[in-house]
C-alpha cells in the first residue's frame, strides 16, 4: 500500500471526499452543458473564455493571501510566545478576536477605495482576514506544548532557539496546520467577493447571474466555488495528515 | 478632520434610513441566531452520544462552513428566490457549525465522575440532561453562540447582494459610485455601524452569559 | 415496603455474574453473598478484580448478565433503575458534586427527586452537614471548588446520606485523599456509622482500611470469587490459603491485636510493694516470684517504679527512688496492639493496666499476648474446620 493511502486509512471521510466532489463535479458540467441557453447564458458559462480563467484566478487570489497569511501569522505568533513580548499575546488575540465583527465586504470596498481595484488590493484585504485563525493557533499551539519537555530539553543544555526549533514548533505543528487549513477554506471564499472591486474569480459567473436574473449562471458560479473550496479543504486535510510529526 | 464631521454629518441627515438599516440587519441576525442556536443544541443533545451519528452531524456543519459564503447564500436562489430567504438560510447554515462543536464538547467535557454520581443518585436520562449536563456545559456553548454570532453579523452585510435586508446596503450603494461624493461615507456607515452591531450584541450575550452562568463553574 | 424479619439478609447476590461485552472472562462470576441489616461489609482485592463491578451491580449502574439481586427481600433485577437507586446511597473516590451547584444544592438532590417539602429538605440539609462535620453556615451557600478534597468527600458523603437510605455503597470513598485526613475521616466514619447503624457495602483495596472499617471483608479475586469472607479478626488470624496470606501482607499477627482489648486478658499474678516497705522485704518478695522485676507502688496502688536485684544490692535509699520509673501504662479497653507497643518501651518488657484513678489493676506480660495469639488462631482455625466438607470457607461465623 502506498505511503498516501496508509496515512488516509482510518479515515473514511478523507477517502469518500475527493470521490464525491468529483461526482458532482461531473453532474454540475452535464447539467449546465445539456441546459438550454439563451445567448448571454451561453456566454456567461462559457469555460475557455469565462469559467476556466475565473477558476485559475479564484486559486490565485487564495494562494497567494494564504502565503502572506503563513508568511506575517507564524512569525507573529512565535513572537507573541516569547517570554518578552508574552504580555502583548491577550490584548492581541482580543483585538484579532473582535476583528472577526468586521464585515469582509466592507472591509473589501474601503481598501479598494484607498488602493485602487486591483489584484493586490484584493490579497491585502483576504490576508488581513485570515490571519487571525493562523495566528490564534500558532499561539495556543506552542502555548499548549507541555512545558516540562520544554524543560527537559532545556536541562539537557538545548539554547532557547533550539528548544524552539526542535522541540516547541514540532509539537505544535498539528495545531499550527488546524489554523493553515481554516485560513485556505476562509481564502477560497473570501476569493469570491474579489469580482466587487474587479479582483476577478469565479465571484464573476455569480455576479452575472445575478444582474442578468439567469439562475443557472448564478448556480453554476456558486456550485464551482463551492466544489473549489471543498476540494482545497480536502487538500488541506491530507497536507495535515501527512505534515504532521510522527508520533503526535 | 473634515472626514470623520463629514461623516457624522451623513449620518445625521441620513438617520432614519440608518436607523432603518440596523434596524433590518438586527432582526435578520437575531432571528438566524434563535433558529441556529435551537437546531443546534437539539442536533448536539440528540448526538452527544453516538460517535457515528456526531462525526455525521459535525461533518455536515463543517461542510457547510466551507462552503463560501457568496456561494451559500447564491445557490438558493434558483429554489427561494431573491430577499430575506436565501440570506437567512445561508446564514442560518453559516451559523450551525461553532454552536454545534461547542454543544457537542461541553456535553462530552462534562466529568464522567459527575454523571456516575448523578445516575447513582437515580436521576434520569432527562434529569441528567436538564440539571447537570447542559447547566455544566453552557458556558462552553454559550462561547460557541458568541463566535456563531460574530459571523453571521459580519456576512449579513452581504445580503445586500442577494436583495436581502441589512447596513450591506449603504456598501454596496457606496461602491456602485465610489469617486463619487459621499460614496466612501455611504461604505463606512455600512462597515462601521455593522461592527457596532456586532460588539453591542456580544456584549449582550456575554452580560447573559455572566448571569447564567453558576458561580461554581466559573 | 415489606416487613421483614431481622434475620433476612439487607442485600442478596444470587449466583450473580457480569460479563462486559467483548470481553472473554468475566468481570463478576457468579457471586453469592449476604449483606446483613446494619453490617459494614468490605469488598477488598487486587486491582480489577471486580470490586467496583460488584457494587455497581447492586444499585444497577450496571445490569447482571445473570443471576438475582434481591434488596430487602424485593427481586430488584427488574425494577426501575433510577426509583431503586434514590434508595441506595452512593459514594465514589472522586465524588462528582455537581459544579454548578451549591453544597446545599448537592444534598438536596435525592430529597427534591423524592419531592420532599422545601422547609424538610432545608433543614435535612443542615442536618446532614452538621452530621458530617460541615458547620452549615459557613458551607451551605459554598460551591464544590471551595473545598477540601477532605470536606468535598464529606459532603459526598452527606448527599449520599440525603433522603436516609438503608444502604451505602462506598467505593474507595477515601482513596484519593492524605493518609491525615484519610485517618480522620475513617474515624468520623466510624463514629457517625455506630449512630446511623446503616447496611453498607464498602470497597477499598487498602486491606488496612478494610481491617479498620469492616464488620466482615470479603476478600475477593479474579473475577470476585471470594477467597475468604470473614470477621477481620479471622481473616487475621487464619487465612485459608496462600492468596489470603499474600494479600493481608506481613504484620498480620500484629494487626490482629487490634481487635483484642486488655480488659478481656486473664492477668497472672505479678511481684509488687508499697513504697514505704524496707529493703529486705523487698527482696523477699521478689525472690519468691518467678519474675525478675518488683513493682513499686504508692499509696494509691498507682504504679511508681520498677525494681530489680541490683538496684536493691546498692544503696538503702526509699524503693520510690530507685530503679526506673513506670511509663508503660495503659486502660482497660486499649487494644492489644497499643499494649504491645507500650511494653516494648518499657524497662521491665511489661505494661501495667490501670484504672481511671491510675491505679494498678494488673501487669501484661508478653506471654499473656502470646496465650492471646495462639487462642485467637485456634479459634479461628476451629471455625473453619467445623464447617467441614466446605470446600469454600466464605460461609458467616457462629
Ligand atoms: N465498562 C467496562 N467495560 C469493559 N470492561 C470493564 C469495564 N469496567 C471494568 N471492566 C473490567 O472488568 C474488570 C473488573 O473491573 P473493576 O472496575 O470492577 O475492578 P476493581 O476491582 O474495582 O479494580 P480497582 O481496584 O482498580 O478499582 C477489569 O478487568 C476491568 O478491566
Ligand atoms: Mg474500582
Amino acid at each position: 500500500m502506498a505511503p498516501g493511502l496508509r496515512l488516509l486509512r482510518g479515515n473514511v471521510g478523507l477517502m469518500v471526499a475527493p470521490v464525491v466532489i468529483a461526482i458532482a463535479g461531473v453532474l454540475l458540467a452535464v447539467r449546465v452543458g445539456g441546459a438550454e441557453k439563451d445567448f448571454s447564458e451561453a456566454s456567461a458559462l462559457q469555460w475557455s473564455e469565462r469559467l476556466w480563467p475565473q477558476l485559475r484566478r479564484h486559486i490565485e487570489l487564495t494562494m497567494w493571501s494564504t502565503f502572506w497569511v503563513l508568511i506575517i501569522a507564524i512569525p507573529l505568533g512565535i513572537l507573541l510566545t516569547r517570554p518578552r513580548l508574552k504580555f502583548l499575546a491577550g490584548p492581541v488575540l482580543t483585538v484579532a478576536n473582535s476583528g472577526q465583527a468586521i464585515p469582509a465586504y466592507g472591509l473589501l470596498v474601503l481598501l479598494a477605495a484607498w488602493l485602487g481595484t486591483t489584484f493586490s488590493t484584493a490579497v491585502i484585504a483576504f490576508t488581513i482576514f485570515a490571519i487571525l485563525p493562523v495566528l490564534r493557533n500558532t499561539m495556543v499551539g506552542l502555548d499548549q506544548v507541555d512545558k516540562s519537555v520544554i524543560e527537559a530539553g532545556r536541562g539537557m543544555g538545548m539554547s532557547r532557539r533550539r528548544a524552539l526549533v526542535s522541540i516547541e514548533l514540532p509539537l505544535a505543528v498539528p495545531v499550527i496546520l488546524a489554523g493553515v487549513r481554516t485560513a485556505l477554506v476562509i481564502n477560497v471564499g473570501m476569493a469570491a467577493l474579489a469580482f466587487l472591486i474587479g479582483g476577478g474569480g469565479l465571484g464573476e459567473t455569480i455576479n452575472s447571474g445575478l444582474k442578468l436574473q439567469r439562475d443557472l449562471t448564478t448556480f453554476t458560479g456558486a456550485a464551482m466555488v463551492a466544489l473549489l473550496a471543498l476540494t482545497v479543504d480536502w487538500i488541506a486535510a491530507v497536507a495535515e495528515r501527512v505534515l504532521r510529526p510522527r508520533g503526535l | 478632520m473634515s472626514g470623520i464631521t463629514n461623516w457624522f454629518e451623513y449620518v445625521g441627515d441620513r438617520w432614519s434610513d440608518v436607523w432603518g438599516a440596523s434596524w433590518d440587519h438586527l432582526m435578520l441576525v437575531i432571528q438566524v441566531m434563535i433558529v441556529a442556536t435551537v437546531l443546534s443544541v437539539a442536533v448536539g443533545v440528540a448526538v452527544r452520544n453516538n460517535a457515528t451519528l456526531r462525526n455525521i452531524a459535525l461533518g455536515v456543519a463543517g461542510i457547510l462552513i466551507t462552503i463560501p459564503s457568496l456561494a451559500l447564500f447564491t445557490i438558493f436562489i434558483p429554489i427561494v428566490g431573491l430577499g430575506f430567504k436565501p440570506a437567512f438560510i445561508a446564514l442560518l447554515l453559516y451559523a450551525i457549525l461553532p454552536i454545534l462543536r461547542n454543544t457537542i464538547t461541553g456535553l462530552r467535557e462534562v466529568d464522567p465522575n459527575v454523571l456516575e454520581s448523578a445516575r447513582g443518585m437515580g436521576l434520569n436520562g432527562t434529569q441528567r440532561l436538564i440539571r447537570v449536563q447542559l447547566p455544566l456545559a453552557w458556558p462552553v456553548i454559550l462561547a460557541g453562540i458568541r463566535v456563531s454570532t460574530l459571523i453571521t453579523t459580519g456576512f449579513a452585510a452581504i445580503a445586500t447582494l442577494v436583495a436581502g435586508p441589512g447596513l450591506g446596503i449603504f456598501i454596496k450603494d457606496g461602491l456602485r459610485r465610489l469617486g463619487l461624493p459621499l460614496s466612501m461615507e455611504s461604505v463606512w456607515t455600512g462597515t462601521i455601524f455593522t461592527i457596532l452591531l456586532a460588539l453591542a450584541l456580544d456584549l449582550v450575550l456575554s452580560t447573559i452569559g455572566r448571569f447564567t452562568t453558576s458561580r461554581g463553574v466559573r | 415496603m415489606n416487613q421483614s424479619d431481622t434475620t433476612e439478609p439487607m442485600i442478596r447476590l444470587d449466583r450473580v455474574s457480569k460479563v462486559y461485552p467483548g470481553q472473554s472472562s468475566p468481570a463478576v462470576a457468579e457471586l453469592s453473598l449476604d449483606i446483613a441489616r446494619g453490617e459494614v461489609l468490605v469488598l477488598v482485592g487486587p486491582s480489577g478484580c471486580g470490586k467496583s463491578t460488584t457494587l455497581r451491580l447492586i444499585n444497577r449502574m450496571i445490569e447482571p448478565s445473570n443471576g438475582r439481586i434481591i434488596f430487602d427481600g424485593e427481586d430488584v433485577t427488574g425494577v426501575n433503575p433510577d426509583l431503586l437507586r434514590r434508595r441506595i446511597g452512593y459514594v465514589i473516590q472522586q465524588i462528582g458534586l455537581f459544579p454548578h451547584m451549591t453544597i446545599a444544592d448537592n444534598v438536596a438532590t435525592v430529597p427534591r427527586l423524592l419531592g420532599w417539602k422545601k422547609d424538610k429538605i432545608r433543614a435535612r440539609v443542615d442536618e446532614l452537614l452538621d452530621m458530617v462535620g460541615l458547620e452549615p453556615n459557613v458551607y451551605r451557600d459554598r460551591y464544590p471548588k471551595e473545598l477540601s478534597g477532605g470536606q468535598a468527600q464529606r459532603c459526598g458523603v452527606a448527599r449520599a446520606l440525603g433522603a436516609d437510605p438503608e444502604v451505602l455503597l462506598m467505593d474507595e470513598p477515601f482513596g484519593a485523599i492524605d493518609p491525615i485526613t484519610r485517618d480522620r475521616l475513617q474515624n468520623e466514619f466510624l463514629r457517625l456509622q455506630s449512630e446511623l447503624k446503616k447496611t453498607i457495602v464498602f470497597v477499598t483495596h487498602d486491606i488496612d482500611e478494610a481491617m479498620k472499617m469492616g464488620d466482615r471483608i470479603a476478600i475477593l479475586k479474579e473475577s470476585s470469587q471470594i477467597a475468604q469472607l470473614d470477621k477481620p479478626e479471622h481473616i487475621l488470624a487464619y487465612p485459608v490459603d496462600d492468596f489470603v496470606d499474600d494479600f493481608i501482607g506481613s504484620g498480620s499477627t500484629l494487626k490482629g491485636l487490634s481487635f483484642e482489648r486488655v480488659r478481656d486478658l486473664e492477668l497472672s499474678p505479678y511481684p509488687m510493694i508499697r513504697h514505704n516497705a524496707g529493703h529486705a522485704q523487698a527482696r523477699r518478695v521478689l525472690d519468691e516470684a518467678p519474675q525478675r522485676w518488683l513493682l513499686v507502688l504508692d499509696d494509691m496502688d498507682r504504679p511508681l517504679r520498677w525494681v530489680n536485684d541490683s538496684h536493691l544490692d546498692r544503696t538503702d535509699r526509699p524503693l520510690r527512688d530507685l530503679g526506673h520509673p513506670v511509663r508503660a501504662k495503659v486502660e482497660p479497653n486499649a487494644t492489644l496492639h497499643d499494649t504491645l507497643e507500650a511494653m516494648l518501651t518499657s524497662m521491665a518488657g511489661c505494661a501495667c493496666v490501670i484504672d481511671k484513678r491510675g491505679s494498678l489493676q494488673g501487669v501484661v506480660e508478653i506471654e499473656a499476648l502470646t496465650d492471646v495469639i495462639r487462642r485467637l488462631r485456634a479459634n479461628a482455625r476451629k471455625h473453619y474446620e467445623d464447617e467441614n466438607g466446605q470446600s469454600q470457607p466464605t460461609g458467616t461465623p457462629s
